[in-house]
C-alpha cells in the first residue's frame, strides 16, 4: 500500500506563483515506495508527463470548483528519461530550474501558424540557454516536434483561466557548438 | 506534450481518394448506373461504393490519420500502418467492384468476388480502427470532439458488418435465415450507418476542431455540443442495434428508424446552432476561402435536412432517396472535404516544407502556396453542378443530371490541379520556393524528419 505526501499548491497557483521547484523538491525527498497527493486548480498536464518520466504513474480527479487532485504512485518502473537519445531535450527530460524568460510574445490573437512562425524566429535571436515564454490560445502541437528537432527543450501548460496556454522555450545550450 | 508531426501517408489517401471521385464523376456523367440503371442495379452499386469507400472514406481516413492526433495531442499510434492498410481497402474496393459487375453478368469469373471483397475491406477498416483505437485510448480522457470520432469509428465497423453479410449472401457462402433477413432488409442501416453515423458524424467531429482552429474560434464543449453528441449516437445506437434487433426478431424498421431520424435530425439543428456560434464568435474576421466554402456545404447540410422533411410531408422521400443520398454525398460530404482539402494540403506542405528551417530563413507563408482567387471559380463552379444535379434528380431528367455532373467533374479536375500546385510549391515566388535546407515535397507522402517513435 503507498503512503501519500500531500502538497497543496492551489495557494501558491492562486497567488500568480510557479510551484515548479516546490513541487519537485518534495518529490525528490519522498521515501522509496511513497507517493504524492498533489491539490491544484488545474489538470498539470505537463507535470503528469514529467512525473512519468521519473516512473510515477498519475491518477487524477477533478475535486470541484475547477480543482484537481492528482496522486502520483512509484511505479517500481526504473525512470526512461534516457531511453530516447534521438530526442535529447523535450520538457520530459529537463527538470532544472531555468533562468527567467529573456523576451515574452503574446501570440494568443495571431492566425495559425503565425504564432509558431514568430516562436521559432525568436529562438534563432536568443543566445544557447536563453528562455523565451509565449502565450498562445491552444495547445501548439505542431510547434513541439519542430523544437524538438533543434535541440530545444519546453515546458508548457493552460492557464488557470483555461483558454490561454503559456508555453516556456528554454534554446538548446549547446546550440551553434556543433554547427 | 510530444506535439503530433506528419503523417507519412496522408498524402497517398487523398490522391487515392480524388482518383476514386475522378472516376465516378466520369461513369455518372457518361451515363453509369442510376438514374439510367435501377437504385439496386449492380451498375449503381458500383457507383455507390466509388463514391463512399473510394472517394470520402479513404478522404476520411487519410484525415483522421492526421486529425485524430491534433484532436488530441498525442502522436499516431503507428505511422507505418497506414500503407499495409491502404493497400487492403484499395484490394477490397477492387475487388467488391468487380463481384458486383459478376452479378451484372460482365465478369463470368468464377471466384466469390463480392466475398473476398467484402473480408479485404473488413480487413482494412479493421487495421484503420486498430492504428486509431490505440491512439485514442492512449489519450484518455478525450475531448469531446473526439468522442464523435469514437461513434464514427464505432459506426463503420457497423457499416462493414452489414456489408459482409450482404456479400456472404449474395455470393451464396451463406444462407443462414437470419442472415438472409439481413440481407433483404438491412439496407437502410448500411446506409444510414455508413453515411450517417461514418463519414457525417465523424466530420462533425473533426469539423468542431478544424473550423475552430482554422478561425481562430473557442472550443466548443457547452450543452448543445454535448446534445449533439447524445442525441446523434443515441439515433446512429437505435438505428443499428434497434434495427438489426427488429430485422432478426421480425418487428418494425419503420418504427425504428422513425425514431432514429427525430433523434438524428435534433442532432443536426444542435449542431447547426453550435456552427453558427463558430461562426460568428470567430477572432478572425476576414476567414479563408476553405472556411467560406465549407460554410456552403454546412449550409448544403441543413439544406438536406429542409428537403428531407419537405419529401416527407409530400410522402415523395423514398421515390426521391437517390437525389437525398446524392446531395448528402456531395453537396454535405464532398464539399466539405474538398474544402478542408485545399486547407490541409497547404497547411501540411507548408508545414513539412518550411517548420525545419522556420526562423532560420525567410520563409513562405501559408497562403502563399495558394492562389485562392483563382480556386474560388472551381469551388463555385462544383457546387452549382451539385445543386443542377441534385434538381435533375429530383426533377427526373437524366440528360439534365449528365450535364450537371459534366460541369462537377471539370470543376473538380480545376480543384485538383490547385492541389497539385499547392503541392509542388508551384505558386510560390521562386526566390522563397526552395531556400537552402528545404527539400522539395513528394506528391504522395510526407517526409517526416523525426525518427520513428516506437509504439509502446
Amino acid at each position: 500500500m503507498t503512503t501519500f505526501v500531500e502538497l497543496d499548491v492551489r495557494p501558491i497557483l492562486r497567488a500568480g506563483g510557479e510551484p515548479f521547484e516546490q513541487i519537485l523538491n518534495t518529490v525528490n525527498a519522498l521515501k522509496p515506495g511513497e507517493g504524492l497527493r498533489l491539490l491544484a486548480t488545474f489538470k498539470p498536464t505537463p507535470l503528469l508527463h514529467v512525473l512519468g518520466s521519473k516512473g510515477f504513474t498519475h491518477e487524477a480527479k477533478e475535486i470541484g470548483g475547477g480543482d484537481w487532485e492528482v496522486q502520483f504512485s512509484p511505479s517500481g518502473a526504473p525512470a526512461t528519461n534516457a531511453a530516447n537519445p534521438a530526442k535529447p531535450a523535450t520538457a520530459t527530460a529537463d527538470d532544472s530550474v531555468w533562468p527567467e524568460p529573456v523576451q515574452h510574445l503574446d501570440n494568443r490573437d495571431l492566425d495559425p501558424p503565425e504564432p509558431m512562425v514568430r516562436i521559432m524566429a525568436a529562438t534563432e535571436s536568443l543566445a544557447p540557454g536563453e528562455v523565451l515564454s509565449a502565450f498562445l490560445c491552444r495547445e501548439p502541437i505542431f510547434l513541439f516536434p519542430e523544437l524538438a528537432k533543434r535541440g530545444h527543450s519546453w515546458r508548457g501548460g493552460f492557464e488557470s483561466d483555461g483558454t490561454t496556454y503559456k508555453v516556456l522555450v528554454r534554446v538548446n545550450p549547446t546550440k551553434g557548438a556543433s554547427a | 506534450m510530444t506535439g503530433v508531426t506528419l503523417s507519412r501517408w496522408t498524402m497517398s489517401y487523398f490522391a487515392a481518394a480524388l482518383a476514386a471521385l475522378i472516376a465516378a464523376e466520369c461513369l455518372m456523367a457518361a451515363g453509369y448506373g442510376y438514374p439510367a440503371a435501377a437504385i439496386g442495379a449492380p451498375e449503381t452499386l458500383v457507383l455507390v461504393h466509388i463514391v463512399a469507400l473510394g472517394w470520402l472514406s479513404l478522404l476520411m481516413c487519410g484525415a483522421l490519420f492526421q486529425f485524430v492526433p491534433v484532436m488530441i495531442a498525442k502522436p499516431l499510434y503507428s505511422n507505418m500502418l497506414p500503407l499495409p492498410t491502404l493497400a487492403c481497402l484499395l484490394a477490397g474496393l477492387a475487388a467488391l467492384l468487380l463481384g458486383f459487375l459478376q452479378l451484372a453478368g460482365v465478369v463470368t469469373q468464377g471466384a466469390p468476388l463480392l466475398a473476398i471483397g467484402a473480408v479485404l475491406l473488413g480487413l482494412g477498416f479493421s487495421l484503420v480502427l486498430w492504428n486509431l483505437g490505440r491512439t485514442l485510448w492512449a489519450a484518455r480522457p478525450l475531448p469531446l470532439p473526439s468522442h464523435f470520432v469514437i461513434v464514427g469509428l464505432c459506426s463503420i465497423g457497423a457499416t462493414a458488418i452489414f456489408g459482409i453479410v450482404f456479400a456472404f449472401v449474395l455470393s451464396g457462402v451463406t444462407a443462414y435465415p437470419h442472415l438472409v433477413d439481413v440481407a433483404t432488409m438491412g439496407l437502410p442501416i448500411h446506409i444510414i450507418a455508413g453515411l450517417g453515423g461514418w463519414l457525417t458524424f465523424t466530420a462533425i467531429g473533426v469539423s468542431y476542431r478544424l473550423l475552430a482552429m482554422f478561425m481562430l474560434a473557442p472550443e466548443l464543449k457547452g450543452p448543445t455540443t454535448r446534445g449533439a453528441f447524445y442525441a446523434g449516437a443515441s439515433a446512429l445506437a437505435l438505428i443499428i442495434i434497434g434495427g438489426a434487433t427488429a430485422i432478426c426478431l421480425h418487428g418494425s424498421l419503420t418504427v425504428i428508424l422513425s425514431i432514429g431520424g427525430l433523434l438524428g435530425l435534433a442532432a443536426m439543428a444542435l449542431y447547426g446552432t453550435d456552427i453558427l456560434h463558430l461562426y460568428r464568435a470567430r477572432k478572425r474576421r476576414k476567414i479563408e476561402l476553405n472556411s467560406r466554402m465549407a460554410a456552403v456545404a454546412l449550409g448544403n447540410f441543413a439544406a438536406t435536412a429542409a428537403l428531407i422533411i419537405i419529401l416527407l410531408v409530400f410522402g415523395a422521400l423514398e421515390r426521391n432517396i437517390a437525389a437525398v443520398v446524392f446531395f448528402v454525398a456531395f453537396g454535405w460530404l464532398s464539399g466539405l472535404g474538398l474544402s478542408k482539402l485545399y486547407k490541409i494540403v497547404a497547411f501540411l506542405t507548408w508545414l513539412e516544407c518550411y517548420g525545419p528551417v522556420l526562423g532560420k530563413t525567410a520563409t513562405p507563408r501559408v497562403q502563399d502556396l495558394v492562389v485562392e482567387h483563382r480556386a474560388i471559380r472551381w469551388f463555385v463552379l462544383y457546387f452549382l453542378g451539385v445543386w443542377s444535379a441534385t434538381a435533375a434528380l429530383l426533377l427526373a431528367q437524366p440528360s439534365a443530371f449528365r450535364v450537371a455532373v459534366a460541369v462537377m467533374l471539370v470543376a473538380t479536375a480545376g480543384i485538383i490541379v490547385q492541389l497539385v500546385r499547392t503541392r509542388r510549391l508551384a505558386d510560390v515566388q521562386a526566390a522563397l520556393r526552395l531556400p537552402a535546407g528545404v527539400r522539395q515535397p513528394r506528391l504522395l507522402f510526407s517526409w517526416n524528419n523525426l525518427p520513428e517513435r516506437k509504439p509502446t
